[in-house]
This record gives C-alpha cells, sequence and structure tokens, in this order.
C-alpha cells in the first residue's frame, strides 16, 4: 500500500501536463459550476470527448478536476446572488445568501472553499484506503433501503422550513405533486403531461430551482430597485479567523463523514448530502435565533458535505464497476475509452494507474483550494456592483442556464413561471428550499417504493424486517416531529407559569 | 484606436477561421466541381446530429466518435446536438420532422421502434430513412456468479418449474431489456418477476447485491462483472456468438428461437433524396471501417455492426413488427 502511495506521488510530480490538466480541470469546474444551469455532470460529460487522445492520467485529472471544481464552483454564485449554480448549491444558499446580504460574502466565500476541499480531501483518503470494505454498502443499498433515505431526506423539511413549518410543508406537498408529472417510473405510463412529449421526463428541476431562487430574487430587486440602500457592503477577510475556523471543525467533519457515506449509496448524490449534512448541523446547533456563527456552520455544512460525495461516489465506481450517479456514470465511460475496466479487477490490474490518479485528485484540492480563496476576493465585489446592472445580468444567466440544460426554450418558460410564482412565495413567506428538495427526493422514494414492492411480491414487511430501512424511517418521524412536539412543550410550559 | 484593434482583431480571426476551414474541406474532399448540379453537391453546410439522449452516454460516446470519424470522409463537418427528453421521443420526433435536405441526421436507436408501439411518441419508424446502422448488441441473460444455475437450461427448466419466482431486472418498463425478457417467457411459456430500474446499471447492482435473480441488459453492461468472475452470462439472444464471449452460447443453439438486442444507426426524414443517402451511406460505411471509430467502440465493449440502408430498413421493419405485437400482447399500449 505504502509503495503505491510513494509511486503514484512521484508518478505525478514527474508528468506536469497531467498537473497542467489538473489546474485547468478544476477552472473550468469552477465556472461551470458557477454558472446556473451548466451543472458538474454537463461539464464532464462536454469535456469528455477531448480526452480520449490524452495520457489516461491526464485525461482522467482533467475530468476529475472538473467534477470537483463543478461542484464547489455552484456555492459561489449561490452565496453572492442567490443564483445556485448546482443543484447541491441550493442547500448553500439558505445561510450563504444571508452572510453575504450582511457584507459578509468573503468569509462565507472563504468558509465555503475550505469547507469544500476538506471534505472532497478526505473523501478521497477515504476512497483510498477503505474502498473495497465501503463498497459492500453500496450493494446493500437496495429499493427499501434507498426508498428509507428518500424517505428521511424529504423529512429535512422539518428543519429548512423557515419560520413556518406548515408553510415549508405545503411547499414541499406542491413539490411532491410536481415530481408526480412525467412518466410513472415504475409502469411508463404517462401522468400528468396533457400530452407534452417535453413533459414525459418530468417537470425539468435545474429550470424550476433557477427560477424559485434565482429568477424571484431578481425580480424583488426590481421591485424595489428605487430603495436606496443603506449598507454599503463592504468585503473584510476573506479567509475565517483561527477561531472561526475551528468552530467549524466539528461540523466539516460530521458532514464529510455523512457525505461521503451518501455518495457511496447508487443514485443519491451530491444534492441529497448537501441537504442532509445542513439538517444534521442545524439539529446539533442549540442557538434558536440564526446568528452568523451557525450561517456560517451551515455553509460548511452544505459544501463538506456535496464535495465528500465526489469521493464517496468513486468507490462503487472504481471498486464494482457500478456508476452511482450521473456524473460517475461518465466517468465510467471516459475509463473505458482509457482502456481502463472499472470493477474488480481495476485496483489487481493497473494499481499503480489508480494510486496515481487518487494523489492527482487530492492535488485537485489542494489547486481548488488555493483558486477559491485567491480569487473569492474578486468574486464578492460581485455584492458592489448596483442592482440597476445586476439584476439584468442575473436574468440573463437564468435565462441562458435553463436553455442550455437541454437546449429547449420550453425549459426557459418553466424557469419564468417558477420565477413569478417563487416571488410570490417570498412575499408570503413561504420557503423555495422544500420544493427543490421534494423535487429532487419525490422520484426517488415513489419509484424505489414501488421498486421495493415488487422485490418482495406486495409484501409490506420488507420495509421493517430489514435493520437499514427500520432505522432510516424511524429517523424520519423523529426528525419530522420534534419540532412539533417541542411546540407542544413549550405551549404547556407557558400555560403552566 | 481601440475599437480599430477590436475590428483588425475580429478580422484575423475571421481569416483563420476561414483558412481552418477551407484547410479541413480540401484535404479529404474530392475537390467540387462549381458547375456541377445542385444534387452533387451535398454537403455543402455544416451537418447537424441529433442525439435522442444525454451528453455522455453509450449513445452520445457512438454518436460522437462517429461525427470524428465521419469529418475525415465527409467534405464538410459534424455537430452533435443532445435532445434529451421523454426516453429519446423527444429528440427523434425532431429528427423525423426535420427538413429533408440531410443537414439534419438523427442517430437513430431501437427505440425508434418500441416507442411508437408504446404509445409514446409523436413519430412512426416509417417517418425515417434509415441511412446506416453502426452498433448492435444483443440481450443476455445474466446470474450471479453463485446462483444454483449453470445453463441456459437449467435456468429455462427453473423459471418454468417456479413461475413468478424469477426476478428479472431491467433498464425500465417498455424498454428493450424488457421487451426481451418478455419474449423469452412468452417463449419458454412461464413467468418472470419482471423488475423495472431506472437504466441497466442499477438493475445490475441489484444483482450483484442478490436482491434479483437476473438481469437481461446485453453484454456491455456486465462485461465487467463477468470477466472478475461476479456473474454469470448463460446466453445471449444474437445469432452468432460474440466474439468477446466466445464460450456463451447463443439462445438459437439451445433451440429458443430469438434474437433481440439494441442497435444505434443514423436516419433521415423519409423524403430525403437518394443522392444524398448514398452520400452519408457511404460515409457511414468508411466511418465502421476507421480505426479511431471501432477503437471507441470496443474500449466500451459495444458491438460494431454495419449495415446499408437496405439492410438496415429491413432490420428496422422486422424489429417494428415484432415489437409492436410483443407490446401489444403484453398490453402496454399506453
Amino acid at each position: 500500500m505504502f509503495d503505491l502511495f510513494v509511486n503514484g506521488l512521484t508518478n505525478i510530480l514527474t508528468d506536469p501536463f497531467a498537473l497542467l490538466m489538473a489546474v485547468v480541470g478544476v477552472i473550468i469546474g469552477i465556472v461551470v459550476g458557477a454558472l446556473p444551469g451548466l451543472t458538474a455532470t454537463m461539464g464532464v460529460a462536454l469535456i469528455l470527448p477531448m480526452t480520449f487522445g490524452m495520457e489516461p492520467v491526464a485525461g482522467l485529472l482533467l475530468l476529475s478536476g472538473v467534477y470537483f471544481g463543478g461542484v464547489y464552483g455552484g456555492s459561489i454564485t449561490a452565496i453572492l446572488l442567490k443564483t445556485p449554480g448546482t443543484p447541491a448549491a441550493a442547500a448553500t444558499a439558505l445561510d450563504g445568501y444571508a452572510l453575504a446580504q450582511k457584507g459578509m460574502a468573503g468569509k462565507a466565500l472563504g468558509a465555503a472553499t475550505l469547507s469544500s476541499s476538506i471534505g472532497g480531501t478526505i473523501s478521497i483518503i477515504i476512497l483510498m484506503f477503505l474502498s473495497p470494505v465501503l463498497a459492500t454498502i453500496a450493494l446493500e443499498f437496495s429499493a427499501p433501503e434507498t426508498f428509507a433515505l428518500a424517505v428521511f431526506g424529504l423529512s429535512i423539511i422539518a428543519s429548512i422550513s423557515g419560520k413556518s413549518l406548515v408553510k415549508g410543508l405545503i411547499a414541499g406537498l406542491v413539490g411532491l405533486l410536481l415530481a408526480t408529472v412525467g412518466l410513472d417510473p415504475i409502469l411508463g405510463f404517462p401522468r400528468f403531461t396533457g400530452g407534452s412529449e417535453q413533459l414525459l421526463n418530468g417537470v425539468p428541476f435545474i429550470p424550476i430551482m433557477i427560477g424559485l431562487f434565482a429568477a424571484s430574487e431578481a425580480f424583488k430587486s426590481l421591485s424595489d430597485m428605487n430603495v436606496k440602500e443603506k449598507v454599503k457592503v463592504k468585503i473584510e477577510k476573506i479567509v475565517p479567523s483561527w477561531g472561526e475556523f475551528r468552530g467549524i471543525i466539528p461540523t466539516i467533519l460530521r458532514s464529510t463523514g455523512l457525505g461521503t457515506f451518501i455518495g457511496i449509496i447508487p443514485g443519491a448524490g451530491a444534492d441529497i448530502a448537501a441537504f442532509v449534512a445542513y439538517n444534521e448541523t442545524k439539529r446539533f446547533n442549540k442557538d434558536k435565533e440564526p446568528t452568523d456563527k451557525s450561517r456560517m456552520a451551515g455553509v460548511a455544512a452544505c459544501e463538506s458535505g456535496a464535495n465528500a460525495c465526489t469521493g464517496g461516489a468513486l468507490v462503487p465506481l472504481l471498486t464494482l464497476g457500478i456508476p452511482g450517479d450521473a456524473v460517475t456514470a461518465v466517468m465510467l465511460g471516459a475509463l473505458m475509452v482509457q482502456g481502463l475496466q472499472p470493477g474488480p479487477l481495476l485496483f489487481k490490474n493497473n494499481g499503480d494507474l489508480v494510486y496515481t490518479l487518487f494523489i492527482g485528485m487530492i492535488i485537485c484540492y489542494v489547486v481548488m483550494c488555493l483558486l477559491g480563496l485567491f480569487t473569492a476576493r474578486y468574486f464578492a465585489k460581485v455584492v458592489q456592483i448596483p442592482k440597476e446592472i445586476l439584476t439584468p445580468v442575473i436574468l440573463v444567466l437564468c435565462i441562458v442556464g435553463s436553455y442550455a440544460i437541454n437546449n429547449s426554450f420550453f425549459d426557459v418558460l418553466i424557469m419564468a413561471v417558477a420565477g413569478v410564482i417563487g416571488f410570490f412565495m417570498q412575499k408570503h413567506d413561504f420557503p423555495a428550499s422544500p420544493i427543490v428538495l421534494a423535487l429532487i427526493l419525490g422520484p426517488m422514494a415513489e419509484s424505489q417504493f414501488r421498486r421495493a414492492l415488487a422485490l418482495s411480491s406486495g409484501s409490506y414487511d420488507i420495509f421493517y424486517t430489514r435493520p437499514i430501512p427500520l432505522i432510516l424511517l424511524l429517523l424520519s418521524v423523529i426528525t419530522l416531529l420534534t419540532p412539533i412536539v417541542k411546540a407542544i412543550w413549550q405551549q404547556r410550559k407557558r400555560a403552566h407559569q | 484606436m481601440k475599437l480599430k484593434s477590436i475590428f483588425s482583431g475580429l478580422a484575423a480571426t475571421a481569416l483563420i477561421a476561414s483558412l481552418v476551414g477551407c484547410g479541413s474541406g480540401n484535404s479529404s474532399a474530392p475537390s467540387g466541381d462549381q458547375a456541377a448540379g445542385e444534387a452533387e453537391a451535398y454537403p455543402k453546410k455544416q451537418i447537424e446530429l441529433i442525439v435522442p439522449y444525454a451528453a455522455g452516454g453509450g449513445t452520445d460516446a457512438v454518436a460522437r466518435a462517429f461525427a470524428d470519424s465521419a469529418n475525415k470522409v465527409l467534405p464538410q463537418s459534424i455537430g452533435v446536438v443532445n435532445k434529451t427528453g421523454g426516453g429519446g421521443a423527444v429528440g427523434m420526433s425532431e429528427g423525423a420532422k426535420a427538413k429533408p435536405d440531410g443537414y439534419k441526421l438523427t442517430l437513430v436507436t431501437v427505440e425508434m421502434t418500441t416507442l411508437p408501439p408504446l404509445g409514446l411518441a409523436t413519430f412512426k419508424p416509417d417517418d425515417f430513412k434509415p441511412v446506416a446502422r453502426l452498433n448492435a448488441d444483443p440481450a443476455a441473460i445474466t446470474v450471479s456468479a453463485d446462483a444454483p444455475w449453470n445453463t441456459i437450461e437449467e435456468f429455462v427448466a427453473y423459471a418454468k418449474e417456479n413461475p413468478g419466482k424469477v426476478r428479472i431486472g431491467n433498464s425500465g418498463t417498455g424498454a428493450i431489456w424488457h421487451l426481451a425478457a418478455t419474449a423469452l417467457e412468452q417463449k419458454i411459456d412461464t413467468k418472470f418477476n419482471h423488475i423495472p430500474f431506472d437504466g441497466a446499471n442499477p438493475a445490475v447492482t441489484a444483482l450483484l447485491g442478490g436482491h434479483i435473480e437476473a438481469v437481461s441488459v446485453s453484454p456491455a453492461e456486465v462485461a465487467a462483472q463477468v470477466e472478475a468472475g461476479k456473474l454469470k452470462m448463460l446466453a445471449v439472444m444474437a445469432d452468432e456468438r460474440l466474439p468477446k464471449f466466445k464460450d456463451v452460447p447463443t439462445m438459437k443453439e439451445k433451440g429458443i428461437d430469438l434474437s433481440i438486442g439494441t442497435w444505434r444507426g443514423i436516419a433521415v426524414p423519409k423524403d430525403t433524396p437518394d443522392n444524398v443517402v448514398t452520400v452519408l451511406k457511404d460515409a457511414a460505411k468508411k466511418v465502421t471501417e476507421d480505426k479511431a471509430f471501432t477503437d471507441v467502440l470496443e474500449k466500451m465493449n459495444l458491438g460494431v455492426s454495419y449495415a446499408d440502408d437496405a439492410a438496415f430498413s429491413e432490420a428496422v421493419k422486422k424489429d417494428s413488427e415484432l415489437f409492436t405485437k410483443l407490446v401489444s400482447d403484453l398490453g402496454l399500449k399506453k
């Protein structure tokens, strides 16, 4: 093991082209991730053909760089503009944008960069040493387990609802209803599509997200364009102080663990990891009203969780040859075109190369950290741009982004409608993130529920006779009921006094 | 001053672009005769190739490899555009309704013959004129390495004794691997418990985890696991044994007359003139002989299988009839 490690390090350090590709990949990834509509998956897919002519290490590091940078890049626009570049960054926007509005954009970006890089690096180290052991988790997760995970994810709505749990649940249910549009996931019957071919795949999720978050925010600033802002946004330090950083270390470690674990599970990716990590951070946080400190922890949780997913998702890909999500499916193609067959034989046949790749991936994360910290100061200046200029730019980005996903104008219309609805939701204090969460998890919960029943020939026993679904379902009940029980408890206490 | 430099920059860029364009145009094409009729002039501008599936997948890889190789034999380049949605229906509909001038090609797949009978598409297979098939892969019955069945006969015998017991994973209801498993169940007169997954990979994962008994997906999708000894392939639904899996018998050898699989090829709208089809067909033939193209397919475990327009049309017709009947037998039509 150790000599493989040393070999890998020397291989990569004597290969300047591969190092250059790692840097280029990270830069492309950050840009792709930051733009709404362009996801890490799309970035990797678009760069893939360029790697065909390269040496395996250089080509794969270019793709890894785009992948890692893409997952992280989404946080930049989420924090500065409330425009999540990727679905995972929708969770980051919750606390990140609030910090930026208070003039702490730089610190939020710094915390996001550090926690992304640390989470990602640790997950690669876990991948390096524990992947054969962890790969079995991926196989344990069948339909009932994944269903329970999706339900657990949905219970998070309780903690991202903001002021009113009821409004959060309403938004979540609307999201779940929207998620039923499209082909029935098991029988393939079209539902609520109105005969439209575009709706066969369901309501496009990324345009909805862009509309609800970014476009609605742009509409809001259009509506109060004449209100002069009193607070002049000043950019202070980017790198958090040691005290601040020490405060978020436990959050980063916990979220990294969660993120890596969720990444390993087939079908669950960075978006779910970010929301789950966020939820657990809120659970451990005692403060009633959100403080700057707790918001910083929220950003750190989402970012370390999302990036830790990258190492986790590579575990089943490399050791079993099964891609857990869309990005790793593209990576599978990339590996095969390079003549590397991911699967049980990869480590045996190409051990040297695989460890070189691992070291290269860690270098990608180091590069990302440095780039992120150096550029954050300039990115953060975005918040100083006057609204009259910034708002139209955001709207253009929304349109281009939602068009780019499928080259479809239909998606632009969906985005615009979601934007208008999001504007009124904001006015009436309905949170947008439960809709996003429900759109991610609703289809997953439904199809896995029905698949589980198909596997068990219709018996519901399958959900509580297996340990993982039982535990996850109990956890979701606890998560959902906690705020309600708390409320009743406090009412009683007040009544007694 | 500033404006001037921008303009000169633009001019230089345009000049370079036109030079590059001419260079690639002249290098491989026979010098075009200006006086020749409209008919000979195809292609005069860039050709668009619609891929009805997402970038990064198997179909996309075939399309991009095709475009790269075709650029060496055609005087104009081919640009790949992904139009996803509806399990391929969106992209293929657009391709079927395109102007029949040969500038919008579609990378069609077997779903061109399965989506219409399922009632999930606004086009018919007849709306296309098949130009050339590039790739074909059969369905295969694969089970876990520690399963009690070592041959397809043992598997069939067990399935017949225990109808509804064998859980067989596919890549989605109505998808080609589901239809293949259904055709097998009809042929051997038993019942499987069909478990639809969201694509072939999750089905293989479930088989590895011991949650189902078999999968009916293509050899490419189980190759890594079969080579590693975790899964065993019992039979393929092809006319001949596969070069990569010489010791896996075909269904036909075992007396089960089934030949079902997926394929990918190039098609144009049905009113496209014949001279255009000829140019494209010849280009496609050269592409399937180009090492750069065959290398990409081989590495992805995809089978290269060229068929010209006549043979491809025949195969499409046959599949279309087979699947129309299967879908109506199963009552799957929407």
